[in-house]
C-alpha cells in the first residue's frame, strides 16, 4: 500500500514538474519576444519605408499592414516551439509559418514594393535630379565616394589601433618598467573623460598640424579614442597566455619577435579580432569628428551623407533616408554576425585582465 | 651531449638571493636530480641554465666554454616544462617540429615523427595540444625537448601534473628514452622518490645553496646536514634534540647535538628504550606507530600489515648504534659516531 502511494506521488509531481518547466520556458520566450520587438521594429520600419515609400510623406501604413501578418507568425513560432519538443516538428512549423507570412505578405504589401529609393546608388547625381543643378553647387558626392570614405576611415584607424593596442598590450603585460601601474590606471582615468568635451582643442591640434579637412584628422583622431581602452583589453588577453609558452618557444630557438610573432599572437588571435571589429564600426558609424574636422565640404563619409539627405531643406524623401540608412547599416551589421563568437570572448578575456 | 659546469653561480632578485653561489659539475651523459622544497631556487638554477634568466654573478660552462652571455635559442637547451608549454595552436607533429624550424634540417617531419615514436606518441600527430591527457602531453613536450638533439636536457618538474600510477609509468619512460639517447639530463622536483629512482646523482638544495651531492644512498644513510636527514625519507626521521632529559638515555658523544634515527631502523624489542603507542596507521604492507617516549614522540614502522597494538599500549624499542646519525651544533653530520641507549 505505501509502495503503490508513493509510485502514484513520483508520478504527480514529475507530470507537474514537466507542465512547471513548459509554463515557464513558454513565459521566458514570450517574454523575450516582447522586449525585442522594441529594438527590431525601428529597423524593420526603416527597412519598409525603403522598400515601399513614394517620393514625398512617410507611408506607415504599410508597416503596419506587414506587421499584422509578421507579429502573429512570430508569436505562433513561439507556440510551435514550446508546443514540439522534436527539431523536426520545429523545422516543419516554421516552414510552413514563413511560407504562409511570404504569401500574406504578397497579398497585403506586394504592389507597394519597388526599389526606386536605392536609385541614389546607381544615380551619382542625386541631388541635381531632385532639385535641378544650381542648388547643391555641385558638391554632393555619390553615395561611393562616401562609402569609400567611411572604409578608409574605419580601415585604416582600425588597423592602427590593432597595431599599437597589439604591442602596447604585450608591453604592458610581459615587462616591468618604472610606472608601468601609474599608466595602467592613466588608461582606465582617460575613459573617463568623454572625448567631445575635447573637440576644441583637437581641433586646434589638428589645424596646427595641418591635417584639417583631410581624412588623416579623424582617423588618428578615432585611433587614440578607443586607444586606451583596447590597451587594456589586449593586455588582459596577454595576461592569460603563459610565460612557460614563451619561454619554451626561446629554448626551441626562436627569438622573443619569433616567439611573439609564432605562438603569442595565435594565442590572442580572439582579442584582435574583437578589437578590430569594435574598432572598424567607431570609424565606420563616426559623426562627431569627421564633422568637427571638415571646414566646408572637403570630404563625405556616410555619416555626413546621411544627414545630408535627412536635412534637405526643400523637402524630406524619407524613402530615400531609409535607403541611405539600410546601405549604411548592412557593413556593421555583418561584421558583427560574422564575428559574434570573438566579442563574446571580449568579456572574458577583459575581466582576466 | 656535454659536459656543464655551474661556478659561483648566484641570482638575486630585488636583495632575495635565490641562489647562492653554487659550484656543480654535470657530467656528459649523465641524469642530475636537482631536489628541494619549492622556493629553494633549483627552477631559477635550470633557467639560468636554459637561459630565460641571466645570472646575477658567477659563471655557466658548457665543455669548458663560458655561456653566460649566450641566448637562450642559441644554448640547444631542451625544457620540458611542468605546464608542458605546449604549443595550443599547433598540432603534434608540428610541435614537435617548432626548434628544427630555426635550423638548417634536411628532413624536419622525419625527424619528427622519429621522435614522436620513441616517446609513442606516433598515432597522435593530427592532434591538437588540447585534445590529448597529460600523460601524452608530457611525451608530446619530451619530444619537442629531445628533437634538435640538445646539449643539455632540463626537465622543470616534469612528472608533478600526472596522477600516481601514470607518474611511475613516465618515470621509467623518461629514464629509459634518456639512456636511448645518453643525453646529458637535469631534473628539478621537490619529489624525493622522483629524484633517487631516475638519478644518477642528486644535488638537495635548500635557501638558494647546494646542502649535498651524492648518489640517492648517500642523501639518506648519510645526510651531510640535518635538512637533509629531514628532506629526504618517508615517513620522516626522527631527530632528537639533546637535552638533558634525553643525554639522560642515550649514551652519546659531548659533540653531538641532535641524533636522527630512521623510522625502519627502530623495532619493538623485549628490552630497550619504554614507549607508549600514540598512533598507529596502517600503511599496507607496513604500519607505522606514533610512540611517547623520554627521547619525545618517536616514529618507527613495523614490518605487518595487521597492527598488534593500539594507543596506550606499553612496549620497548631498539636499534643498532650503527644506523643512527648524529649532528653537531652546526646542523653537520658528524663522521664515524653514533649513539646508543645508554
Amino acid at each position: 500500500m505505501a509502495v503503490a502511494k508513493t509510485q502514484a506521488d513520483w508520478e504527480l509531481l514529475a507530470r507537474r514538474s514537466r507542465r512547471d518547466r513548459r509554463i515557464k520556458h513558454g513565459l521566458l520566450i514570450a517574454f523575450l519576444t516582447l522586449v525585442t520587438i522594441p529594438v527590431i521594429v525601428p529597423f524593420f520600419w526603416v527597412f519598409v519605408i525603403s522598400i515601399s515609400a513614394r517620393t514625398g510623406g512617410v507611408e506607415s501604413d504599410v508597416l503596419w499592414r506587414a506587421c499584422a501578418i509578421l507579429v502573429p507568425a512570430v508569436f505562433a513560432y513561439g507556440v510551435a516551439h514550446t508546443a514540439f519538443r522534436s527539431v523536426r516538428q520545429r523545422i516543419y512549423a516554421a516552414v510552413i509559418l514563413v511560407l504562409l507570412a511570404v504569401v500574406g505578405l504578397a497579398i497585403t504589401v506586394g504592389d507597394d514594393l519597388h526599389l526606386y529609393n536605392y536609385r541614389f546608388m546607381v544615380n551619382p547625381n542625386l541631388v541635381e535630379e531632385l532639385r535641378g543643378a544650381a542648388t547643391a553647387g555641385g558638391q554632393f558626392p555619390w553615395v561611393w565616394v562616401a562609402f569609400v570614405n567611411s572604409l578608409i576611415v574605419a580601415a585604416t584607424s582600425m588597423a592602427l589601433k590593432v597595431t599599437v593596442a597589439t604591442l602596447a598590450g604585450y608591453y604592458l603585460s610581459r615587462f616591468a618598467f618604472r610606472g608601468r601601474s601609474q599608466f595602467l590606471q592613466g588608461l582606465l582615468i582617460l575613459e573617463v573623460f568623454h572625448p567631445w568635451m575635447l573637440t576644441i582643442p583637437i581641433f586646434l591640434v589638428i589645424f596646427w598640424i595641418g591635417l584639417l579637412n583631410t581624412l588623416a584628422g579623424p582617423i588618428l583622431v578615432l585611433t587614440a579614442i578607443d586607444l586606451p581602452f583596447f590597451i587594456f583589453i589586449m593586455k588582459g588577453f596577454f595576461d592569460a597566455v603563459p610565460w612557460d609558452i614563451e619561454m619554451s618557444a626561446m629554448t626551441d630557438g626562436a627569438s622573443r619577435r619569433q616567439a611573439f610573432r609564432m605562438v603569442v599572437l595565435p594565442q590572442v588571435r580572439g582579442g584582435i579580432i574583437a578589437i578590430a571589429v569594435l574598432g572598424f564600426i567607431k570609424g565606420w558609424e563616426e559623426y562627431v569628428f569627421v564633422t568637427a574636422l571638415r571646414t566646408g565640404n572637403s570630404y563625405w563619409v556616410m555619416s555626413t551623407y546621411l544627414y545630408y539627405v535627412a536635412e534637405d531643406v526643400m523637402g524630406v524623401d524619407y524613402g530615400v533616408v531609409a535607403a541611405v540608412s539600410v546601405i549604411y547599416i548592412i557593413p556593421s551589421l555583418a561584421l558583427y554576425l560574422f564575428c559574434q563568437k570573438f566579442l563574446t570572448q571580449l568579456t572574458l578575456g577583459g575581466v582576466k585582465g | 651531449m656535454a659536459n656543464v659546469e655551474l661556478q659561483n653561480l648566484t641570482k638575486v632578485w630585488d636583495q632575495v638571493t635565490a641562489v647562492d653561489n653554487i659550484n656543480l659539475e654535470i657530467r656528459d651523459g649523465e641524469f642530475l636530480a636537482v631536489l628541494g622544497p619549492s622556493g629553494c631556487g633549483k627552477s631559477t638554477t635550470l633557467f639560468m641554465l636554459a637561459g630565460v634568466y641571466l645570472p646575477s654573478g658567477g659563471d655557466i660552462l658548457f665543455d669548458g666554454a663560458r655561456v653566460n652571455d649566450v641566448e637562450a635559442r642559441s644554448r640547444n637547451v631542451g625544457i620540458v616544462f611542468q605546464s608542458y608549454a605546449l604549443y595550443p595552436n599547433m598540432n603534434v607533429l608540428q610541435n614537435i617540429m617548432f626548434p628544427l624550424r630555426f635550423q638548417e634540417t634536411r628532413d624536419a617531419a622525419g625527424q619528427a615523427r622519429e621522435m614522436a615514436e620513441l616517446v609513442q606518441v606516433g598515432e597522435l600527430l593530427e592532434r591538437r595540444p588540447s585534445q590529448l591527457s597529460g600523460g601524452q602531453q608530457q611525451r608530446v613536450a619530451l619530444a619537442r625537448a629531445l628533437v634538435k638533439q640538445p646539449n643539455l636536457l632540463l626537465l622543470d618538474e616534469p612528472l608533478s601534473n600526472l596522477d600516481a600510477t601514470l607518474r611511475l609509468t613516465m618515470r621509467a619512460e623518461i629514464r629509459r628514452i634518456t639512456r636511448e639517447l645518453a643525453v646529458t639530463t637535469i631534473l628539478v622536483t621537490h619529489d624525493q622518490l622522483e629524484a633517487t629512482t631516475m638519478a644518477d646523482r642528486v644535488v638537495c638544495m635548500n635557501v638558494g645553496r647546494i646542502e649535498q651531492t651524492g648518489t640517492a644512498e648517500d642523501l639518506y644513510l648519510r645526510p651531510d646536514t640535518l635538512f637533509v636527514a629531514g628532506f629526504i625519507g618517508s615517513p620522516p626521521i626522527n631527530l632528537i634534540r639533546l637535552q638533558s632529559r634525553q643525554r639522560a638515555v642515550l649514551d652519546v658523544p659531548d659533540a653531538a647535538e641532535t641524533v636522527g634515527i630512521r623510522p625502519e631502523m627502530l623495532r619493538s624489542a623485549e628490552t630497550g628504550l619504554p614507549v607508549t603507542v600514540a598512533t598507529v596507521e596502517p600503511m599496507g604492507r607496513e604500519t607505522l606507530v606514533t610512540a611517547d617516549s623520554n627521547l619525545g614522540p618517536l616514529r618507527f614502522l613495523e614490518a605487518t600489515s595487521r597492527p598488534k597494538w593500539s594507543a596506550g599500549d606499553r612496549l620497548h624499542v631498539s636499534f643498532q648504534p650503527q644506523d643512527t646519525i648524529v649532528f653537531d651544533g652546526a646542523g653537520q653530520r658528524v663522521p664515524d659516531l653514533h649513539a646508543a641507549i645508554g
